[in-house]
């Protein structure tokens, strides 16, 4: 039996498979390919990705997937179009959104445009009050004419959103029923079905991106698994989450929206495990692209969750919310096809303006004029030339050198030098990224242990590690396929998140572990529901609870176990203080006050035991290709001893400077810091921290 | 040589990175919604010197702020020779350096490294009480400042790590809500202590020189960019004038005016010939009209430019002393906002001509900022609300103005979700919405303004309230019309409806409505030339009424129009 993983990005869709043998258990070794992203019929790329690693659909009994498509039609502003129906008197709370302006200076400020435009926005009589109580039932009568102007105004999916449905859903479960037996054929989503949490806007924003997106991630994934059932497959697909588990393909099809960040999910999940199998239980994640870096820190083997989330966020603009949980994570416009350019003041910048694929970085030969991080890498000698894209692209490297030449006679320096400074300000970028998920949540980067995949990831690690004190790096075998591996090693997950205000008090703690078990026994029945396998007592169960200062409106994320609620109180109390402190510095004897409940079901999924590298017997002098001058920064040229990753066995050791290439993998090791593979096939680098203060100083 | 260049380019990075840490911090650890959510409060670094290197956004309104109150502390103090490690310093004067308003507080930590005095952490928040005749310690009827709040004259909050219990012991005898306000004190502190921590690191790690010259090779960066957006500009004089309507006696309209000159590398804003300060709360002093005026700057800079002391060596701001944008002693100063927003609303349209790719036609020019006070019907407890408002801005050469954002003085303020303000306090929201006013027709259509309704659920409650632009509406550009105009309605039991634009402490019963309503901004360009097309899609999302399209733009009916609860 196979089990195998396929994860759509922008430019390949990867595949990873591994064979179980069904007689012994024998797990076999993990295989992988990539095929070009088949884009906007994406199912075409994931059957040729089958086709090509020479699987047949009918032996696979597992199969998770991966998609972008949520992320892609809300960028692409190629979703449905929606109407919203909201409570009287609150139409417009989408487009007046919070009435922020983050480019405080600039008077021709405009906000982002609404997903739906005012006239298909309607208002429904209905209310319910803050604790609950409804008001006054939904006017059900108005129905029918809002349905019958929305089909002449050829809406296709219906968000909708009323006041405190977040306590209480009655009426929009009422106006929901009543829509469907209208009109069954139209999609229809209301607010508490995708967030559980209050604030109104963010809820509004959240429902209407999931109506918008909702029939054609409907369409896909119904595409998809037909195809998949044509081919043999017997089991409908996984579907990856943005909460670094999976889910059954009919749960996707009912939220949408919780698979938006699905891939850096799972790359960040398959990073967990990987710390788990090391013993690193601490571990700082960086994933490198061609457009963005993203950044996540995990702590004692876990990746935070957050359902403060948004698209399209920059320091210009407050983008959209999106009230999911989704892993926590700092993305950043560097990647390497970031351009490089200098401002009107004589700054250098590098992104976040990116190439992207096409026509991509300079070097690709593809029409690219504007000088990128990888040029940067390239002109370097840091990437090997005769390897560039697999070997594929041989670089015109004058055009580059004179790229660089041309941005560097701004600044009145030298191509060379141009370059190292991109690679500076990018790797300052990335660290400053990296702070923001460590330092500046109270955790010591010297405690971590960073681990780097994606294209860029390897070639800047080591660099940024030493910036940060982070005492070493791992790069994962397989990185370049590492976020389809992830799929294969996560868990069926459900995350409930709910907002109930109490106190933390001996008589709040009943209350307290009410509203945990209810919210266990709803995630409980609702994989009991989806996944006919899956086995009541096999059920995991994680619980935590969003606490503040009674007074604050920001909380800390506090997990708890249901048996320590009532009587312990202050020991839960202690805690909150403990993570407090850790994050803001101080403690306030003040009373807390409990916000949100959030509930992560997992149901286990078999998973292989990580593979060990074989043995090829190969000695170190075996893996070496050559040498070549390589630059790097501050340290200055080197020659540089280049090895073949594939021929480096494990228990092999080197020292920097060194670089080790596979065929789109470059790892940069700087001078002096220790390179050894372990049992698993996974670049060790051990730094040493010698260096850093009297090179800076100089 | 490059080196030392890029270097040099982290350390300014890294120097922006740390004000947007601190304001993380200061955002997550407040005690009072006008700061975690509204964001009134701004967090920066200076050098010893007091001379702004970095700003982390919260209200535009306080771009002068955080400086000039080092300046000062450090002209009281004669000097570093009183300032010692661990310090914590706080100061509201309004008059002096950082003078806003005494409810705005900058709590200022010296940074020291070995020994030597090397930056400042600064921040400065509006607490939502400071004490003074009333709750939420701003009034429209004050006529001395003494009625306004506890003032702190550059106190020392922290002797050598000492904490001032004294200090603190007088602030909780003389607030209504001592809970909030330390816990504000409190979050200052962090806030600052965070930038100061992040110094220390940044230096430790380049050195102090490496680090000391990249402040002021980022001054130098701000004046360079701000100097290349000048000569875009064309020179000459630019005049312009305006109202601040009353001072909320019943005073007024108070006259300001302003002459911008741009010249080769300087930009001068003279407001000499604005009216004498008032008798009532309505007036600001010097660092808030140096605020206003480096607001346009920047504002005309783009968003590029660094905000730093750089950013303003070019700009030079005149007026005489004791007007109302330059009040003296013992002025009232709690709505010291509406003419400092009055003031760059000024400027702006002085230049708006100058820089049009910049500048749009005015905007709700207002604050529009309400306090309500009462006890929670359910919990019995005393709450103190305040709230801006979103409003209307003005068409552009190129596209119809923004609807529902705050003013100008405002910046990444948000607004209370009406979710956790109904749980919060004795009132039910029952409207947030924009209206359909006549104004801000044109080519380019103002955009709208908005209504809110709050019905009172508990006994009573208090309002105070304060407005401008409630008479002299937001301005057009190019043929367009004016915009509408900002207001409070109360409707009472009796289906009477009384209409406010300044009052305090104004008693409303249960089941009566609190409803304000923000003006819409000015249009752009002839109200004629708008294609029908644009004008018909407004008619559908009822942006615009049928009357006020065949009034206002000529339109001519050609079918009828089917909307849902336009």
């Amino acid at each position: 039996m196979i089990r195998a993983a396929t994860d759509v990005g922008g430019t390949f869709t990867d595949i990873v498979f591994y064979t179980i043998d069904s007689l012994t258990g024998q797990v076999g070794p993990v295989s992988g390919a990539k095929v070009d992203t088949t884009s906007p019929r994406y199912d075409i790329g994931v059957m040729g990705a089958i086709a090509k690693a020479q699987i047949a659909p009918a032996d696979i009994e597992f199969f998770a997937h991966g998609a972008t498509i949520v992320i892609n039609t809300i960028t692409e502003r190629s979703g449905a179009r929606v109407g919203l129906i909201t409570t009287r008197g609150f139409r417009d709370v989408l487009e007046i959104a919070r009435g922020n302006r983050p480019d405080l200076f600039n008077f021709d400020f405009h906000k982002p445009k609404p997903f739906v435009p005012r006239h298909l926005r309607v208002e429904l009589a209905e209310r319910c009050t803050c604790t609950g109580e409804i008001e006054q039932p939904a006017a059900l009568e108005s129905l029918p004419e809002v349905l019958a102007f929305f089909r002449r105004e050829g809406v296709e999916s219906i968000a909708v959103c009323f006041l405190h449905a977040y306590v209480n859903s009655a009426n929009e479960s009422a106006v929901v029923a009543r829509i469907r037996h209208l009109w069954p054929e139209v999609s229809v989503l209301p607010s508490h079905a995708v967030s559980g949490e209050w604030r109104e806007y963010e809820r509004t924003s959240t429902v209407v991106l999931s109506a918008y997106v909702h029939p054609i991630v409907q369409r896909y994934v119904e595409s998809l698994d037909q195809s998949l059932s044509m081919a043999g497959l017997r089991q409908s697909p996984f579907m990856m989450l943005s909460s670094g588990g999976i889910s059954t393909a009919a749960a996707v099809k009912s939220n949408p929206i919780s698979m938006v960040e699905s891939g850096p999910a799972s790359g960040l999940y398959a990073a967990t495990r990987l710390g788990s199998v090391l013993g690193k239980p601490n571990l700082m994640v960086l994933d490198i692209g061609g457009t963005t870096a993203k950044c996540a820190l995990v702590k004692d083997g876990k990746i935070a969750l957050t359902t403060s989330y948004y698209v399209e966020r920059t320091r210009q603009s407050p983008g959209y919310p999106i009230q999911t949980p989704v892993s926590d994570l700092v993305e950043i416009g560097n990647g390497g096809g970031s351009i490089a350019w200098v401002d009107r003041g004589g700054k250098l910048h590098v992104g976040p303006k990116s190439a992207g694929a096409l026509p991509g970085p300079i070097g690709y030969g593809r029409g690219g004029e504007d000088p990128t991080t990888t040029d940067a890498n390239l002109l370097l000698g840091r990437i090997d030339p005769d390897q560039f894209c697999g070997g594929q692209v041989q670089p015109n490297l004058e055009a580059v050198r004179t790229a660089f030449e041309v941005l560097g006679a701004s600044l009145g320096i030298s191509a060379i030098e141009t370059a190292r400074g991109v690679i500076r300000i990018a790797n300052a970028n990335m660290a400053t990224a990296l702070r923001r998920v460590s330092t500046h949540k109270g955790y010591d980067p010297r405690d971590f242990a960073l681990v780097a995949f994606g294209g860029g990831g390897p070639m800047h690690a080591v660099a940024l590690a030493e910036e940060l004190k982070i005492p070493e790096v791992i790069v994962p075998a397989n990185s370049s396929v590492f976020s389809a591996w992830g799929m294969l090693l996560t868990d069926l997950r459900h995350d409930f998140v709910r907002t109930r205000l109490l106190p933390l008090t001996d008589s709040g703690a009943a209350q307290i572990l009410e509203q945990l078990l209810a919210m266990r026994a709803e995630a409980a029945a609702t994989f009991l529901r989806d996944v006919t396998s899956c086995d009541e007592h096999a059920l995991r169960f994680e619980f935590f609870v969003d606490m503040r200062y009674v007074g604050q409106e920001h909380t800390v994320r506090v997990p708890v176990e249901p048996d320590q609620i009532v009587g312990h109180v202050t020991a839960i109390a202690e805690r909150f203080h403990r993570v407090y402190e850790q994050r803001f510095t101080y403690r306030l004897v003040a009373d807390i006050q409990v916000v949100n409940f959030h509930v992560a079901a997992t149901c286990p999924v078999p998973k292989p035991d990580w593979p060990q590298k074989r043995i090829t017997g190969y000695v170190l002098q075996d893996a070496l290709t050559g040498t070549r001058a390589v630059d790097f920064g501050l340290l200055g040229e080197h020659d540089t001893p280049i090895f073949d990753g594939l021929r480096l066995d494990p228990t092999m050791a080197t020292q920097g400077p060194a670089i080790i290439q596979e065929p789109n993998v470059t790892l940069v090791i700087s001078p002096g810091h220790h390179l050894s593979v372990d049992a698993y096939g996974n670049y060790r680098v051990r730094l040493v921290d010698s260096t850093a203060d009297t090179r800076s100083r100089s | 040589m490059s080196e030392a260049l890029f270097t040099q380019d982290i350390v300014k990075d890294t120097l922006v990175a740390i004000a947007d840490e601190m304001f993380d911090a200061m955002v997550r650890t407040s005690m009072s919604p006008v700061i975690y959510e509204t964001n009134d409060f701004a967090v920066g670094i200076t050098d010893a010197d007091g001379i702004l290197i970095a700003q982390g956004s919260g209200d535009a309104g306080f771009l002068a702020t955080l400086d000039t109150a080092v300046q000062a502390l450090l002209a009281r103090n004669q000097g570093t020779k009183k300032i010692f490690p661990n310090d914590v310093f706080m100061t509201n004067m309004p008059y002096e350096g950082g003078g806003t308003h005494l409810s705005d507080i900058t709590i200022m930590i010296p940074v020291f490294f070995e020994g030597v005095l090397v930056a400042w952490a600064v921040n400065k928040a509006h607490w939502t009480e400071v004490g003074g005749a009333h709750a939420g310690s701003v009034s429209t009827e004050a006529t001395e400042i003494f009625q306004e709040g506890l003032q702190f004259p550059f106190v020392k909050l922290f002797d050598q790590g000492h904490l001032n219990d004294v200090l603190v012991a007088v602030i909780r005898a003389n607030v209504r809500l001592p809970e909030s306000t330390l816990g504000d004190m409190y979050a200052g502190i962090a806030a600052a202590r965070v930038g100061e921590r992040r110094l220390v690191e940044l230096i430790a790690r380049y050195g102090a020189g490496v680090v000391l010259a990249s402040m002021d090779a980022f001054l130098d960066y701000g004046e360079s960019m701000t100097r290349s957006a000048l000569r875009k500009l064309p020179r000459g004089v630019y005049e312009a004038e305006d109202v601040v309507e009353h001072d909320g006696l019943g005073n007024g309209p108070f006259k300001i005016c302003v002459k911008v000159t741009i010249a080769a590398e300087r930009i001068v804003a003279d407001f000499t010939g604005t009216d004498r300060q008032a008798q009532g709360p309505i007036n600001c002093s010097f660092s808030g009209l140096v605020t206003a005026a480096r607001c346009v700057l920047a504002s005309i800079a783009s968003s590029e430019a660094p905000v730093n002391g750089g950013s303003f060596r070019l700009l030079e701001v005149i007026c005489p002393p004791g007007t109302l944008v330059s009040a003296q002693s013992p002025a009232p100063v709690s709505v010291y906002y509406e003419p400092l927003v009055a003031a760059i609303d000024l400027m702006w349209k002085a230049l708006a001509c100058a820089a049009p790719d910049r500048l749009p036609a005015g905007h709700m020019r207002s604050v529009c900022v309400v306090f309500i006070s009462g006890m929670h019907p359910e919990t019995g407890e005393l709450f103190v609300l305040s709230e801006p408002l979103v409003g209307g801005w003005g068409a552009a050469s190129y596209r119809d103005g923004d609807n529902g954002q705050f003013s100008c003085g405002n910046g990444d303020t948000c607004n209370v979700p009406v979710e956790l303000f109904e749980s919060r306090y004795g009132l039910r929201v029952e409207q947030y919405a924009f209206h359909s006013e006549a104004g801000g027709a044109g080519r380019f259509r103002g955009g709208k303004g908005v209504i809110l309704d709050y019905r009172v659920l508990g006994e009573e409650v208090f309002v105070t309230y304060a407005a401008t632009r409630c008479v002299e509406p937001p301005w057009a550009l190019s043929g367009g019309r004016p915009g509408s105009l900002n207001r409070l309605e109360i409707l009472r039991l009796d289906g009477r409806l009384d209409t406010y634009t300044m009052c305090t402490r104004l008693r409303v019963r249960r089941g009566e409505l609190i409803r304000l309503i923000t003006a819409t901004g000015g249009g752009f360009g002839d109200p004629r030339e708008r294609p029908r097309g644009a004008i018909e899609a407004d008619l559908r999302d009822g942006f615009v009424t049928m009357q006020q399209a065949i009034d206002d733009y000529g339109y001519t009916r050609s079918e009828t129009w089917e909307g849902m609860s336009g």
